[in-house]
């Protein structure tokens, strides 16, 4: 068992390897990645292994005992036919894995995810089970899932659910890591791993491939302005710093260290004085308006003209969403548009929703 | 007993003029605190960059955190003379809770700053308006009424922010709408002061002047009205006229605890007194405890944090001080 | 016999109920009117009825003006009143609580001149508080806070002054005291003074004319100097049970009325 999953890995880092750096033939591999890949045709090669679900890796053998991302044993008996998944990460995790069809009941507020309706509008339709704050247990208990997937902040609730005779898998996918093991958990519950790990495998390449194609080349400072407010920004610790880092710029707050998004004034952006400016997905504000703001005048960004918004055309990509390596594809063309071709990018990110979500990025993204 | 005459009015002017040269020191020290590297001969040399982040910026901050605590100090001292209640702050009649519901409204339908800003200053008003207006109910125009039609109207305006929080999205709105209600000056520039606090100057100035009436209006009713007042008119007015005060610096800060409740209160304890000089130290202290407050909270880490942390912070233990000091001397 | 302040038919009370019902009395210049009665009878309501604080139908007219349509201003300059205890709560000094009686005569923004502080700092030598002009008035007695109010009130230059129960806190001597002052301001000009009292023998020995109420109603109107003990003790009944009165001399000479009280027969509701 546990050499069959070491082998599986092995398979995505060789495929990685054998990737040519560049945009086009990156896109190319995709394709290659998303078909199943059977363990007997991977190589010999060691290498460092990350994820460690306790079952095969292709194909999960019921009854399985996992343990969540809340610490919780969780045996699943057999294959489940019906899902409620409690949060938009986990929700969005599903579609990738071809599960649409299995989701009985999601998260509140779906309509404010264009992701859905791009991939799958019939989970519009769907019952709500509530948000993580107020979530539904009797509407979820109602609806007789096989497997409820919540977030970490509804351990509470997956608790009572497990009262309830309802199984429950716990997610936590705050940043790329714990997305990475929460893909595999889900993909092994839901007998999907072979699609779990041709996810995992897109991000696996994008990463080197961004790097080698950036290795040289001088970093710009990107201040990344946050969701609620220009003066929010996120550290070194967060996700979204990552992300500047991966698409070869530096995050010019890099020396705060908190975990959320930190405040801090216009005089400190004056004196960090960026290169660029990126703002946050769903920014309450627009580009406009920090180009507009009369305290920033003088700061090289705005002089400069250099203030972009991350698309939030299909999901926000500065968070630890499944298409979360795209927002740093998206920058890498943003920061170095000579070496990083737009063209290039978007024909990655063409070929991530294609392959992922079944539809076409470039028709929705004009 | 000429002595204890002597020694009450001297104290009072010793303590405003010590507040003075205090209030005077942090706001110096407010203009040398700061993420930008400001240099003074690059201020003198007339560097473009320098001036503006200076006097946009720097210099703004420092000036809203004076007047901001003077202003919600002398209105404090303004709320507990009139309903006679040492409690009193300006969220008795549902100011603060009516600004924070107007903020939240006004970051989830409305984009800018300054929108914000006049969501907040309308939404202080409107509570205040309406808890004036129920308080008319009452023919007797008693105080508890007030009071009783504040609790009302206050109550009602959490239940509203209670809802805009709900609605709002996680991420960003109700991210916003929380750090409004810790407060702060960050984020505040000359573009954006300049008609809150003619407005909030204006206001204060009628304050002073109105003082004795102020008094007045601490007797019980019947007793004000037998003095010549028109306390229901009076009180509206001096109400409407603090509140405005408020609305001023609140909606420009987001709410800052402590500063109106401890202010007057110090004011009090050091002087004995009601003077005129005892609202104006208590304005005094106000600043003193914001701008002191607003240099911890943008130098002590990395990242701005709220000021009501620090003014509650530095508040507290000087409060206990005067008390424990008060009692020692009785 | 002048009517200098009268009041007529007048009704008044909390809410829909009446407290006091149809009351008219009439009050001479230079008069001191007392009102007696037992507690809840409605002395209090009468008072701030008479002054506007509560609603109230029927007239007064204080030397032929009605004070029902007046500003509280007007009425503040020719009416004074002490409520029976003053609910100032703050600390202010003495000295600032008399200049507030200076209100009525000042503009909305101005402030006492200094002739108005002489004359409030000889207001508190009159009523005995010389000297303690800049002290706490939170941190005077209760029966020196009545007599900083009977100095602002002194002050105010008002021509009908309301008293309510202003001995009750005041110790033997304070109490003769304050009464002497009251009947030598009265005393003067065109004045009146109408003031409840609970102390019946204050009242008889120094008021002109003495109200009874009973039950929110005028019982009686006595005029102690005149009418006889008999008749009297009869009117007082109403409110102290079985008494007697009588007429002492004091070792000075002076007449004075002392009321004693008589055994009450036994009532039922003694268990």
């Amino acid at each position: 068992m546990k050499m069959k999953q070491i082998l599986s890995l092995l398979t995505a880092a060789a495929m990685t390897l054998s990737l040519a750096a560049c945009g086009t033939d990156a896109s190319d591999a995709v394709t290659a990645t998303a078909q199943p890949t059977p363990a007997a045709e991977t190589g010999e090669q060691a290498s460092e292994a990350t994820a460690s679900p306790e079952t095969a890796a292709e194909q999960t053998v019921y009854p399985v005992t996992l343990t969540d991302q809340a610490g919780r044993e969780v045996t699943i008996e057999s294959q489940p036919e019906t899902l409620v998944s409690g949060y938009y990460i986990s929700t969005s995790l599903l579609i990738a894995l071809g599960l649409e069809d299995n989701l009985v009941g999601i998260e509140a507020k779906a309509d404010t995810r264009p992701i859905y309706q791009l991939s799958a509008p019939e989970l519009l339709e769907l019952p709500s089970v509530g948000t993580a704050k107020e979530f539904d247990l009797e509407g979820c208990t109602a609806l007789e899932p096989d497997l409820v997937i919540l977030p970490l902040k509804l351990k509470d609730a997956a608790a009572s659910l497990e009262e309830l005779g309802i199984t429950a898998l716990v997610v936590n996918p705050e940043n790329q890591e714990l997305l990475n093991e929460a893909t595999t958990l889900i993909g092994t519950a839901t007998n999907t791993m072979d699609r779990a790990q041709a996810l995992l495998d897109f991000a696996d390449e994008q990463e080197p491939r961004l790097s080698d194609t950036l290795s040289g080349t001088e970093a710009p400072s990107v201040y990344l302005a946050g969701n609620s407010d220009f003066l929010s920004t996120a550290g070194s610790e967060m996700y979204q710093s990552d992300m500047i880092t991966m698409a070869g710029g530096t995050n010019v707050a890099a020396d705060i260290t908190d975990t959320y998004w930190a405040e801090n004034s216009y005089e400190q952006v004056l004196a960090w004085n960026p290169d660029y400016i990126i703002l946050a997905s769903d920014a309450s504000y627009t580009v406009d308006d920090v180009l507009n703001d009369a305290n920033l005048a003088g700061c090289a960004a705005v002089e400069n003209g250099n203030v972009y918004q991350i698309p939030g055309n299909a999901e926000a990509w500065d968070s630890p969403v499944p298409s979360g390596i795209l927002g740093a594809i998206w920058l890498s063309s943003v920061l170095h548009p000579d070496i990083c071709p737009e063209a290039d990018s978007l024909a990655v990110i063409d070929e991530f929703y294609q392959t992922f979500y079944g539809f076409n990025y470039s028709e929705i993204s004009e | 007993m000429d002595s204890i005459t002597v020694k009450s009015a001297n104290k009072t002017k010793l303590f405003c003029a010590a507040g003075v040269a205090l209030l005077a020191a942090l706001a110096a020290a407010s203009l040398f605190t700061g993420k930008y590297p400001l240099t003074l001969s690059g201020i003198l040399a007339g560097e473009e960059m320098q001036l503006r982040v200076f006097w946009t910026l720097r210099f703004s901050r420092m000036v809203v955190g004076v007047v901001g605590g003077f202003a919600l100090g002398t209105a404090g001292f303004v709320y507990q003379t009139v309903f006679r209640n040492p409690l009193a702050s300006p969220d008795v009649i549902g100011v603060s809770s009516g600004a924070s519901a107007g903020a939240a409204a006004g970051i989830l339908f409305l984009s800018g700053a300054a929108a914000v800003t006049a969501a907040s200053f309308a939404g202080a008003l409107a509570a205040v308006c309406l808890a004036l207006a129920l308080s008319a109910l009452d023919r007797a125009g008693r105080n508890s009424t007030i009071v009783l039609a504040g609790i009302v109207v206050h109550s009602l305006a959490q239940t509203a922010l209670m809802c805009l929080k709900l609605t709002a999205d996680p991420e960003r709105e109700l991210a916003s709408i929380e750090y409004w209600i810790m407060g702060s000056l960050n984020g505040i520039s000359g573009y954006s002061i300049g008609d809150n606090l003619a407005l909030c100057g204006v206001c204060l100035a009628v304050l002073f002047l109105l003082h004795r009436q102020i008094l007045l209006l601490s007797a019980e009713e019947g007793e004000a009205r037998m003095l010549g007042v028109s306390v229901e008119k009076l009180r509206l007015a001096v109400l409407l006229v603090a509140t405005l005060v408020v609305s001023c610096i609140v909606s420009l800060s987001g709410l800052i605890s402590f500063v109106g409740l401890l202010a007057p209160h110090g004011a009090r304890l050091l002087t004995g007194r009601n003077h005129t000089g005892t609202m104006f130290l208590g304005g005094l202290l106000g600043g003193i405890l914001l701008t002191g407050a607003d240099i911890l909270a943008r130098s002590v880490a990395a990242t701005e944090l709220p000021v009501s942390i620090f003014t509650s912070l530095l508040g507290a233990p000087f409060l206990i001080f005067l008390i424990v000091r008060g009692r020692q001397k009785t | 016999m002048n009517e200098f302040f009268s009041v007529s038919h007048l009704q008044a009370g909390y809410g829909s109920r009446p407290v006091v019902q149809d009351v008219s009395f009439s009050v001479g210049a230079g008069e001191l009117l007392g009102v007696l009665g037992a507690n809840g009878c409605g002395k209090t309501t009468l008072l701030k009825a008479v002054c506007g604080i509560l609603p109230h139908q029927g007239s007064c007219q204080l030397d032929g003006r009605p004070l029902e349509p007046m500003t509280p201003r007007q009425l503040a300059r020719c009416c004074s009143y002490i409520p029976q205890r003053s609910g100032i709560s703050i600390d202010i000094s003495v000295l600032d609580v008399v200049l507030m009686g200076f209100n009525p005569w000042l503009g909305l923004l101005e402030r006492p001149t200094a002739e108005m502080r002489d004359k409030a700092c000889s207001a508190l030598a009159r009523v005995g508080l010389a000297g303690r002009e800049q002290d706490n008035y939170l941190h005077l007695s209760e029966g020196q806070k009545q007599l900083c109010m009977l100095a602002r009130t002194l002050t105010a230059g008002g021509s009908l002054l309301l008293l309510d129960e202003p001995e009750s806190a005041l110790d033997f001597r304070y109490r003769y005291r304050m009464l002497e002052l009251l009947r030598r301001w009265t005393g003067q000009k065109q004045r009146a003074a109408v003031v409840t009292l609970h102390d019946a023998s204050l009242a008889l020995n120094y008021c002109d004319r003495l109200l009874i109420l009973s039950q929110g109603r005028a019982s009686a109107l006595l005029t102690p100097a005149a009418d006889s003990p008999e008749q009297m003790e009869k009117a007082l009944s109403s409110v102290y049970g079985s008494i007697s009165l009588a007429r002492c001399k004091t070792r000075s000479g002076r007449t004075q009325l002392v009321m004693l009280k008589e055994e009450d027969p036994q009532e039922d509701c003694m268990p």
